[in-house]
């Protein structure tokens, strides 16, 4: 039995003539980290926002744990208490403090039980307790970064999904990020969806790569054999030349 | 020359369509408000902080211009009036318009200007950065959480807005009537009482009420419906306070003739 947690098929999105997603289809398995390449521009964040019901797809079917998702199912299971998610520029609420952005989704609990968790959570993700009660607006890039992952793992939850976790911080900070990422998919057994265009992190934190070029799924395979992939798309991708296949368009 | 003829259908054309599509869309969002004003949960301590925000904040803002407003009133009547050597009827029409007109005319211009640009601005921020996004993957529908506590804020909290406005006002038009027309206090102020019914009270409270319903749901919907960053943010509350303005001067007229009309 292959154990799918996420299925997409056929998805197609167009923004009027643009066409984004087309025929995009992947499967994703349990307890595995699936990381998904692709320039900038090429849809990976309006493929996450598919899936997670902040932009509705013109075609295509994604179920979850084998329940085709839309409006209604998705709240019928209860979608988004099991699914976490890092936003690009992290997304915490400005008027909201450290400890309440990590704690917003647990609902029906006692403050000082809400503290528990926050504090449990901002020490996963390597910071300690005198950031509690700051807003974000005192923090740090990378600081921020950390916050928004803490809350995105505040309810353990089954599925996480990163947008371009480590794009903006610098080569120390991304590999901090890179090391939280494996360490909270091997204690915690979930499933990781990234999408980036860093190859250095893409092959640190991958169980499986899959380059998005022109709305769909080009290549896929171990982080190991995308050196020697024989794909004239990926060769240029990860080694970043601007000749090759891949053309830019300057007016994009 | 060819290429503006057809342009003019073209043009015509598409604005219809635009049109429709915003009346949809406007639609589709009052129901959502409306559903989720009227399921649970409803969130207390948010809806407390905006009737902070909207009402209490906004009481220096009103104060001041219906004061303005009451005296500057007294000034013009008075003017007017004494043409036809009838000048005792400036309080009594002092006492009329501002509580029938310009109390709650006013007072829902002031909180567009406030109050409108603010939620917008609030709101396009928040979806810009990814915030309102956040909201859903949080379990939290943003509407809910976000538009009906500020919505039912601004809704109750401006008829009390415009009963502190209406005593203002009519405050305002006694000091100008009594300390600098020459009018004596004790007749003014019967004159004042003499002629206002509860009905004219009413029925600016009630106006009132639609206005602070409207502030709040242009703000809201602009900011829900911003694109294209920093810029969208600017455009955005910039459509709120228009449509807002426009869209309170209109309703009141409509109202006026319509339902508040004797
Ligand atoms: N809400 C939207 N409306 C119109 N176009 C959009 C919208 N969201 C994204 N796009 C377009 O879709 C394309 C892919 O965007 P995105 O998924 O953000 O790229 P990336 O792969 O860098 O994450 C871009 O060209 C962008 O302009
Ligand atoms: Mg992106």
């Amino acid at each position: 039995m292959t154990d799918l947690i996420l299925k997409i098929e056929k998805l197609h999105k167009s923004f009027g003539e643009k066409v984004i997603l087309n025929d995009f289809n992947i499967n994703i398995t349990r307890n595995t980290s699936q990381v998904i390449i692709g320039g900038s521009g090429t849809g990976k964040s309006v493929l996450l926002k598919c899936i997670l019901g902040l932009i509705e797809p013109e075609q295509g079917i994604i179920s979850y744990n084998n329940t085709p998702l839309n409006r209604d199912t998705r709240k019928e299971i209860n979608f988004y208490d099991e699914i976490g998610m890092l936003f690009q520029g992290a997304a915490l609420f400005d008027s909201l403090t450290v400890w309440e952005n990590i704690t917003f989704a647990i609902k029906s609990k006692r403050k000082s039980d809400l503290r528990e968790i926050a504090l449990d959570k901002i020490h996963k993700v390597g910071l300690d307790s005198t950031v509690l009660d700051l807003y974000p607006s005192e923090l740090s890039g990378g600081m921020q970064k950390r916050v928004a992952l803490a809350r995105a793992i505040a309810k353990d939850p089954q599925l996480l999904f990163f947008d371009e976790p480590t794009t903006g911080l610098d080569p120390i900070m991304a590999d901090v990020i890179n090391n939280l990422i494996n360490e909270i998919i091997d204690q915690v057994g979930a499933t990781a969806i990234t999408i980036t265009h860093d190859m250095e992190s893409a092959k640190k934190i991958a169980d499986k790569i899959s380059m998005l070029y022109k709305g769909s799924i080009i290549w896929s395979g171990d982080p190991g054999e995308i050196e020697c992939s024989n794909n004239p798309y990926v060769d240029q991708f990860i080694n970043g030349r601007s000749e090759g296949p891949i053309k830019i368009n300057i007016k994009d | 020359m060819i290429n503006y003829i057809y342009n003019i259908p073209l043009a015509i054309g598409s604005n219809v369509i635009n049109l429709f599509a915003h009346i949809g869309k406007i639609s589709i969002f009052f129901y959502e408000i409306i559903f989720c004003t009227f399921t649970l949960p409803l969130y207390f301590k948010t809806f407390f902080n905006q009737v902070i925000k909207i009402g209490y904040n906004s009481l220096p803002v009103i104060g001041l211009t219906a004061f303005f407003t009451g005296s500057v009133l007294a000034l013009q009547i008075y003017v007017g009036s004494s043409r036809f050597n009838a000048e005792s009827i400036v309080a009594s029409i002092v006492a009329l318009g501002i509580t029938r007109e310009l109390g709650p005319v006013i007072a829902g211009l002031m909180l567009a200007g406030r109050v409108s640009a603010s939620i917008s601005a609030e709101i396009a921020t928040m979806k810009v950065t990814e915030q309102l996004d956040a909201l859903t993957t949080l379990s939290t529908n943003p509407i809910r959480y976000l538009v009906v506590p500020r919505v039912l804020a601004a809704l109750l909290t401006l008829p009390i807005l415009v009963l502190i406005a209406d005593i203002i006002g009519i405050m305002g038009g006694f000091v100008v009537g009594t300390q600098s027309l020459g009018f004596i206090e004790q007749s003014y102020i019967k004159n004042t009482f003499d002629i206002i019914q509860l009905n004219d009270v009413i029925s600016g409270l009630i106006k009132a009420a639609v206005f602070g319903f409207i502030v709040a749901f242009m703000g809201c919907y602009h900011g829900y419906n911003s694109t294209g960053g920093a810029q969208g943010v600017g455009r955005s509350t910039t459509k709120a306070v228009v449509s807002a303005s426009i869209l309170i001067l209109a309703s009141n007229y409509i109202l006026t003739s319509l339902v508040f009309n004797s």
